[in-house]
């Protein structure tokens, strides 16, 4: 009787012991689904912008006159360079358009000149449509952007 | 010959001991980059997406404030904080005057739905330029996943 017992509390003591093969397989299932969340991740990216009226002026300076380029967008979705029609309405990307802007960057830039893009959006026109422009922008590398919205008020 | 690794003639047995440090640094690794981005946003917005806009760098936190714009209905819902306004803005002027008060660097990002209609983000920008702000930026999201 009492060699079954000690039998017994030898074999619960052998399994006391801290498994590493369970273990290892846990961490892999933990490390798989956040590497696999790794790539999914939504991450707040920002565009920057400046509003006038703080900027001090400089009236010694002389100042050249920018270019400027009038960037239109439409309630329908249609994003206009100088009143001319580049991509799809429904295209988020923007192509032709970002290699425009980005051309007459690099021509203004050539010259010494600044580029100033003006977007004038409808006023029932959607803000995704104008962050495309303003995400196009940036990938054209222009950084003086305002803002007219419907009327003949803007930033 | 002396040195090297494993010495001794038998196998080089596998060591599970190091292998278990590189899995947890992985692991550790992969939770921070995972939890520490996660969006903490309105729940009823659903932001734009601007793949080539800038990462932010959350060093200004202190420095920054939110104003998101919502749309339900085809209404704007504004809020700053926990406070929300529709068509009176004058409210939302003065706070954001007196936050530029208290903190002369301070800067709003504006979260908008991207269903938004563009003249109310205009009404925004306009508040926040009466209130005396100059710095803003539009929030947007890397992807649409």
């Amino acid at each position: 009787m009492s060699k079954v017992k000690h039998r017994q509390l030898a074999a619960e003591e052998a399994n006391m012991g801290f498994q590493i093969a369970p273990m290892i397989d846990v961490v892999f299932v933990i490390m798989l689904f956040f590497m696999v969340m790794a790539g999914a991740v939504k991450v707040e990216r920002e565009l920057k912008s400046q509003l006038p009226g703080i900027a001090p002026a400089s009236p010694t300076e002389e100042k050249e006159m920018p270019d400027e380029i009038i960037v239109g967008v439409e309630e329908s979705g249609a994003v206009t360079l100088n009143e001319e029609e580049l991509d799809a309405a429904d295209n988020k990307v923007l192509p032709n358009f970002t290699a425009s802007l980005a051309r007459l960057k690099q021509e203004a830039d050539n010259r010494g000149a600044k580029v100033l893009v003006t977007i004038q959006a409808e006023e029932q026109a959607k803000y995704e449509r104008v962050i495309d422009v303003l995400n196009s922008l940036a990938k054209a590398k222009v950084a003086n952007v305002t803002f007219t919205v419907g009327s003949d008020q803007g930033f | 010959m002396a040195g090297g690794g494993g010495g001794g003639d038998g196998e080089p047995e596998f060591q599970i001991a190091p292998m278990i440090d590189v899995l947890l640094v992985l692991l550790i690794f992969f939770m921070s980059i995972t939890s520490a981005q996660v969006l903490q946003i309105d729940k009823d917005i659903k932001l734009p997406v601007a793949p080539d806009a800038k990462k932010k760098d959350g060093k200004n936190q202190i420095n920054e404030g939110a104003v998101n714009v919502a749309y339900k209905a085809n209404k704007a819902a504004i809020k700053f904080g926990s406070l929300s306004w529709e068509d009176n803005l004058q409210g939302l002027v003065d706070r954001l005057s007196e936050m530029k008060r208290n903190n002369p660097s301070y800067r709003i990002i504006i979260r908008g739905d991207r269903a938004v209609p563009a003249v109310e983000i205009q009404k925004v920008m306009n508040v926040i330029g009466q209130a005396g702000i100059d710095d803003i930026s539009f929030s947007a999201l890397n992807n649409d996943n």
